[in-house]
């Protein structure tokens, strides 16, 4: 059986095992109670009746947590503002407590013998709610007289964030010879992996260890939230995660359900198992996104860019969780130039609260809307002031021979060839001949319209002071691969084995991958910011170094010559006029009695943040009949470094522009005045389907970095922050020439055409 | 609030089996739960994903649209059952692999169901004819290039095997 990865015989065949697939001897269920309002006080909540429910057995409330000692969901790095202002955070309690914050907020959590027992039974809570005004947009809550979430944070301001100069950016408008501005919405988004979130732990008394089974990013960073939550030594918790079914930023820490399950278990001596339905997800996993960005631009007589100034403001819902606060201040502040040579540069931006769920990291977080909005900012400026928008971009990119390229708030780009990657953007795209195309279209009375975006990213620093891997031969031929870095889809079993095939000259086919295996005491990263593979993966790539070293003088002794005189290449070492293969080598000295194979070892990387960057082209037609948008053809020219795997970074592309596209034309999370979620379900909440795009080129133009031992530049994110510029333009694009736009995101049919009806 | 429980007969991947259900057990929950087949998901509440797909007496249905009840006396052929035999593949799945057009794998089986089916009725199907047949199957990770790339693939292989 050949396949491509590693990953995809259980899962072609119904043999995965996601996180809901687990079923333990004894098990209970879980079902929540969840707040009905957007802002509310909890003036009864009695569960008496839920309680003596047909099947239940316990019924978790505020006052379980509190005597278990559990603490609040992390609310994310402590920010320094504006002026050394701290930031003030409103962690998000496991169980609400006197009040609600945004419907679906976890309120209780019941557990009974059976699943539709205990969703039967919450049924019967009562609960009497002090309901108060609700505010759903950060523009509404910064209002003087807007009402208040927390009682200790004025204005629901959690954070005034800045970077950049003020003073040499007023400069520079001041004695700029054109200027624009634009207000881009990157809208508020529900991530939407596949596979609705479950957890179930099982406290092991013998062993005084709750398991946790549960979709992570990483084992570590799992281990770290929950124990931290819970009051828990983290050698009191084991994670248990098989096969993830998408994450894209949102499952690498724990949730309220999580704790609780632990809590539950722990008490009542039996597994107990929660299974999120698709309509709770909506409601009760981290949004994504939800900011708008105030952008100005500043070009001098000759058109280059002086100065781009930013007034941003975020959404961040009710509460900190996780990365929200990081998005709207580091992750905007990083590129927020782009692939220009801009002197000045000044952001600031406002981090505010509102009656709707609570926002972290989800694909990009924030890198893409930043990208986004400075791309559409260069467009915009080249349609106002009749500039060529390629001219604009070529005249302005950082050259070539400027890397390293230090930015006006102090980003290194280390290398980079932006004028290549766009040329190649262009030539693919057979840019310079759209015109032709356009009257076509526009023959068959549609709108046909060509946008690039070229983004730039800093990919993920990492929090762990490094990234470990370890090896185990066995005396079979095979090799086991050990390191924390989770998978949700990204092909980590087949990359991995792929570096130390081509590293050992072996066969990829005996190698495995193991993601935080228990009995491996390694630190390094989680999946996140597009990391694994430049991350672990070159620690891997300095460990097949490593494999040699060690069996150099066990390959010596099984030749029968002097170690100095041993060679190795193409899986095989030879010595004294014979040879023996690697593997053949691990079979030959495994170890009978079971004690650690002597060519087993470890090898680890220190790498921080590279800059993925590229151009993407979209070319689209839209019907003014109906307002519907066709995609045509999207090319993307993406700068990763050196590429692994050539098809699973396609892959990865194609899921991250497609990511974007939906954020484009369809997603869209939209609350009413009252903070009820209208779009609770994929019955409102659109997502993209197969079709979307007619033609979709994905290529690749590699300046590799230096930063890390394999040269490659994170990928994973990357997409969404080539597809939201380069649609949106092309849209304004094909807008303009009816003389209206520009339009805000998801460009629905139905706005399309309404604006279009505006042209008369 | 119903707890009637009844028997259901079904053939699941050739095997004839008897379950045990509450009337409003759906056919998803019935196979995962009842029977442990679990490479049948569960990926959303409104029939929108097509993550459930299974073949009902030849055709592909959403499993989670439907009562076990309703399902009695049926002939099912779920994800697990799909494979001609042990150590082999059906052209299908080894499409999808060759193809990568799976990531994460959460929304495979039912794109697979779905396929196979697709392809039963339009053994050469056009780019619409695709476009339609996997309407009803959200993927969150592919972006679905690869999987249209497979459903080709797949079609072109079980065109050569006649």
């Amino acid at each position: 059986m050949n396949l491509m990865r590693h990953e995809d015989l259980r899962l072609i065949t119904g043999n995965g095992k996601f996180t809901a697939d687990w079923n333990l001897p004894e098990q209970l269920h879980a079902h929540m109670i969840r707040s009905d309002y957007a802002h509310a006080t909890l003036d009864k909540l009695d569960v008496e009746a839920v309680r003596d429910a047909p099947g239940v057995v316990a019924v978790l409330t505020a006052e379980d947590v509190a005597a278990a000692g559990f603490g609040a969901i992390p609310s994310g790095p402590d920010i320094v503002g504006a002026g050394g202002v701290a930031q003030k955070k409103a962690p998000l309690p496991v169980l609400a407590t006197d009040k609600v914050r945004f419907v679906g907020q976890p309120i209780a959590m019941v557990i009974a013998e059976s699943a539709v027992q205990a969703r039967d039974a919450a049924e019967l809570v009562e609960i009497e709610y002090g309901e108060l005004p609700a505010v759903t947009s950060a523009h509404d809550s910064r209002a003087p007289d807007a009402p208040q979430l927390h009682a200790d944070i004025p204005e629901n301001c959690s954070l005034t964030f800045e970077s950049g100069d003020r003073e040499a950016v007023e400069q520079a408008f001041a004695n700029a010879a054109r200027t624009s501005s634009l207000q881009i919405r990157s809208q508020r988004l529900s991530g939407a992996p596949m596979e609705p979130r479950a957890c179930m732990a099982a406290f092991d008394e013998k062993r005084n260890v709750t398991v946790v089974y549960t979709p992570t990013q990483g084992v570590l960073g799992m281990k770290a939230s929950l124990s931290a939550v819970t009051a828990s030594e983290p050698e009191s918790l084991e994670i248990v995660a098989h096969d993830v079914g998408g994450s894209f930023g949102l499952r690498g820490g724990c949730y309220p359900e999580t704790a609780l399950v632990v809590l539950a278990s722990r008490r009542l001596g039996k597994p107990v198992k929660w299974v999120a339905s698709r309509g709770e997800l909506f409601m009760g996993e981290w949004h994504g996104r939800s900011l708008t960005l105030n952008g100005e631009i500043a070009l001098d007589a000759d058109n280059n860019i002086t100065a781009m100034r930013w007034d941003d403001e975020i959404d961040l819902g009710a509460y900190n969780c996780y990365f929200g606060g990081f998005i709207g201040s580091n992750n905007l502040s990083v590129t927020m130039g782009g692939a220009y040579k801009v002197p000045a540069l000044y952001m600031q931006s406002r981090l505010c609260f509102t009656n709707a769920t609570p926002v972290s990291a989800y694909r990009g977080a924030g890198r893409p809307d930043i990208a986004f909005a400075i791309e559409r900012l260069v467009d915009h400026a080249a349609a106002e002031h009749n500039l060529d928008p390629v001219a604009l971009r070529r005249q302005n990119f950082v050259p070539a021979d400027a890397f390293p390229y230090e930015t006006a708030n102090g980003t290194v780009y280390d290398c980079g060839d932006f004028h290549a990657v766009m040329d190649k953007a262009l030539s693919l795209s057979k840019y310079d001949q759209f015109e032709a195309r356009r009257k076509e279209s526009e023959a068959r009375g549609k709108l046909r319209g060509i946008g690039l975006g070229y983004y730039i990213e800093k990919s993920g620093a990492g929090g762990a002071p490094k990234d470990q891997v370890m090896c185990e031969f066995d005396g079979n031929g095979g090799l086991m691969l050990f390191a924390v870095t989770g998978p949700s889809g990204q092909g980590h079993e087949t990359s991995f084995a792929q570096i130390m095939a081509d590293g050992l000259g072996i066969s990829p086919s005996g190698i495995g991958y193991r993601a935080g295996d228990p009995s491996q005491d390694i630190i390094g990263n989680g999946t996140g910011g597009s990391r694994s593979l430049y991350g672990a993966g070159s620690a891997f790539k300095n460990l097949v170094t490593r494999i040699i070293e060690v069996s150099q003088p066990i390959a010596a002794e099984q030749l029968g010559c002097p170690p100095e005189q041993v060679t190795f290449g193409d899986g095989t070492f030879s010595g004294g006029g014979q040879s023996i293969g690697l593997l053949d080598l691990a079979r030959q000295v495994a170890p009978a009695d079971g004690s650690p194979h002597p060519m087993n070892c470890e090898a680890h990387t220190v790498t921080g943040a590279n800059y993925p960057n590229g151009c993407h082209v979209t070319e689209l037609e839209i019907d003014p009949q109906t307002g519907v948008t066709e995609v045509l053809s999207y090319v993307s020219v993406d700068d990763l470094g050196n590429i692994v795997s050539p098809e699973l970074v396609r892959g990865q592309v194609h899921g991250g522009v497609v990511q974007g596209l939906g954020q484009a034309f369809l997603e869209q999370i939209v609350y009413d005045e009252n903070g009820q979620l209208l779009s609770g379900s994929f019955m409102d909440y659109a997502m993209p389907r197969a079709g979307m795009v007619a033609y979709f080129h994905s290529d690749s133009y590699a300046v590799p970095t230096g930063l890390n031992e394999l040269g490659s530049k994170g990928v994973g994110e990357s997409g969404c922050s080539g597809s939201l510029p380069s649609v949106s333009n092309a849209m304004m694009n094909a807008l303009r020439v009816a003389g209206v736009g520009p339009i805000d995101m998801p460009y629905t049919p139905a706005r399309v055409w309404q604006t279009l009806q505006q042209a008369g | 609030m119903s707890n009637n429980t009844r028997t259901v007969n079904l053939t699941v991947n050739g095997n004839a089996t008897e379950i045990q259900v509450e009337d409003r057990t759906l056919l998803a929950d019935a196979l995962r739960d009842s029977l442990g087949l679990t490479g049948t998901h569960v990926g959303c509440d409104t029939s929108q994903c097509g993550c459930c797909t299974v073949h009902l007496d030849g055709t592909a249905v959403k499993s989670c649209s439907m009562l076990a009840v309703q399902a009695d006396g049926s002939d099912i052929t779920t994800i697990e059952g799909l494979a001609p035999a042990d150590g082999e593949l059906h052209a299908v799945q080894q499409a999808f692999s060759d193809c990568h057009g799976l990531q994460c794998g959460f929304c495979t089986p039912g794109m697979i169901m779905a396929t196979v089916d697709l392809l039963r009725r339009h053994p050469s199907p056009s780019d619409e004819q695709i476009k339609a047949g996997l309407a009803g199957n959200i993927c969150r990770c592919t972006g679905y290039v690869n999987i249209e790339r497979a459903v080709k693939a797949a079609a072109q292989a079980l065109e050569g095997a006649q």
